[in-house]
């Protein structure tokens, strides 16, 4: 356990320990506003 | 090392965001190519405004590619191509693209949108007379320009590498006209305003605005995988089926039956207008015309029609974009336009107009004037195929994909 909490302290675990959380908060963001949408509108067709 | 934790990680971010985005597509690319052909026999109006799937269907071989508008959309019919050539009786089928109200702006932007896939790709653009014949300034109308826009469409044109500016410039003027497309995305009014505009500066901002246009389309074109992975997931079993029957043809027999299929369905009226398209136009025909009478406003409306100036946008990107493109017309309904007053020699203007402006660009082009006397092709006056009609436009494809014809 002592060696895990170490690790995270070095800078390597830091590193690791931020990638994850800005990987979380990148998915978050593709979670909320990463969907398209390219469905034809529905409307009426006026047509001649 | 301390200082540089934050950028580190960062980067390793950033890394295994783009390496998850790089499988995501290799994964989504796999399930397109393997279901594009069950997909264009089904309604994919649901992920239509994309372009993954177009691209997909255009590298097939054994798939047609048509774009257009309602001509070729409006009536369901077994006849219609992607029921009719479902089987691949012939050996080839249909990827239906047209849509209802589209028109050659939509179309220049969606032929934009396939990049370099498009290079030396047959496609079939399939134009009719409705537009340049009936609408008002012989203009598209908003509500079908605003329901075919798509803001991956408009951005793949800003940004195409292949479509010079000049040609972006004479789209994005039209695109203009239509503000309402792009009220709620400013970078997209910005790079389309920039395109249109020909000072330096305009200029200038275009190319700096590249790298940013560019992560756009990235970041737009991982969203189509995703719409489209999940299309395809929410397909049945049955649907994903694709059954290949090669059969002999007997189209002089369809014909027959088609036009046994259609008189049914034209029993409101005396005109051969289809049951369904009938109320829209009965009015009309309520009074008598004298022959010829309206030949001088029809020649008016077909020669300042403002599609024609759109048509040729289109024809630009198709050449530059090196399409090995073919336009195919519907026909004028004649005998029904000669009721209403029209002659069959104003008539013709449409087809010399059409010449007049696709004969420059070298692009191959089927007027479809010899079917303007069939009974029953057309279904009204704006020349959407009838049951019939379907039977010639199928044996016209199969002679296209064939060769047979340019």
């Amino acid at each position: 356990m002592r060696s895990i909490i170490a690790f995270f302290r070095s800078p390597l675990g830091r590193v690791v320990l931020l990638s994850a959380y800005y990987l979380v908060i990148i998915a978050g963001l593709v979670i909320l506003y990463g969907k398209g949408n390219f469905s034809a509108t529905e409307f009426v067709y006026q047509g001649f | 090392m301390n200082r540089l934790v934050h950028l580190w990680a960062t980067a390793v971010a950033l890394l295994v965001a783009l390496a998850a985005a790089l499988a995501y597509t290799l994964y989504a690319q796999y399930s397109e190519n393997k279901y594009v052909h069950a997909v264009a026999a089904l309604d994919h109006s649901e992920i239509s405004m994309g372009t993954v799937m177009d691209r997909t269907a255009l590298r097939q071989t054994d798939l047609l590619l048509i774009y257009g508008a309602s001509e070729l959309v409006l009536l369901e019919t077994k006849y219609e191509a992607t029921r009719f050539f479902s089987t691949y009786p012939t050996g080839f089928m249909v990827y239906n693209a047209a849509t209802k109200g589209g028109s050659s702006l939509t179309v220049a932007q969606r032929l934009a949108a396939l990049g370099p896939d498009l290079r030396g790709r047959r496609v079939i653009f399939a134009v009719g007379p409705a537009i340049m014949t009936m609408a008002p300034f012989g203009d598209v109308a908003q509500r079908h320009y605003d329901a075919n826009f798509s803001a991956l469409h408009a951005l793949e044109l800003v940004y195409s590498p292949s479509i010079s500016l000049e040609t972006k410039r004479l789209a994005a003027r039209r695109m203009l006209d239509f503000p309402e497309t792009m009220k709620d995305d400013p970078f997209l009014l910005f790079s389309v305003q920039q395109v249109a505009d020909d000072s330096p500066l305009a200029v200038i901002l275009h190319y700096l605005s590249w790298p940013l246009g560019h992560l756009r389309l990235a970041i737009l074109h991982l969203q189509d995988h995703y719409a489209t992975v999940e299309y395809i997931h929410h397909l049945s079993a049955a649907e994903v089926t694709v059954k290949r029957q090669v059969r002999q043809v007997d189209w002089q027999g369809l014909m027959t039956q088609a036009e046994r299929e259609q008189i049914d369905h034209t029993d409101s009226n005396p005109y051969g207008v289809d049951n369904s398209q009938w109320p829209k136009i009965k009015e009309l025909f309520e009074r008598t015309v004298p022959p010829g009478s309206k030949d001088d406003d029809f020649i008016n409306d077909v020669t300042i029609a403002r599609e024609w100036d759109d048509l040729r946008i289109a024809l630009r990107v198709i050449n530059e974009m090196g399409a090995d493109a073919l336009i195919m017309s519907s026909p004028m309904n004649v005998p029904l336009w000669e009721t209403i007053g029209v002659s069959e020699r104003a008539q013709n203007a449409y087809y010399e107009r059409l010449h007049a402006v696709v004969d420059p660009f070298g692009v191959p082009v089927l007027d479809g004037s010899e079917w303007g006397r069939i009974p029953y092709f057309s279904m009204d006056l704006a020349s959407h195929a009838s049951r019939k009609g379907w039977i010639y436009v199928d044996q016209r494809l199969d002679e296209i994909y064939h060769r047979v014809l340019p």
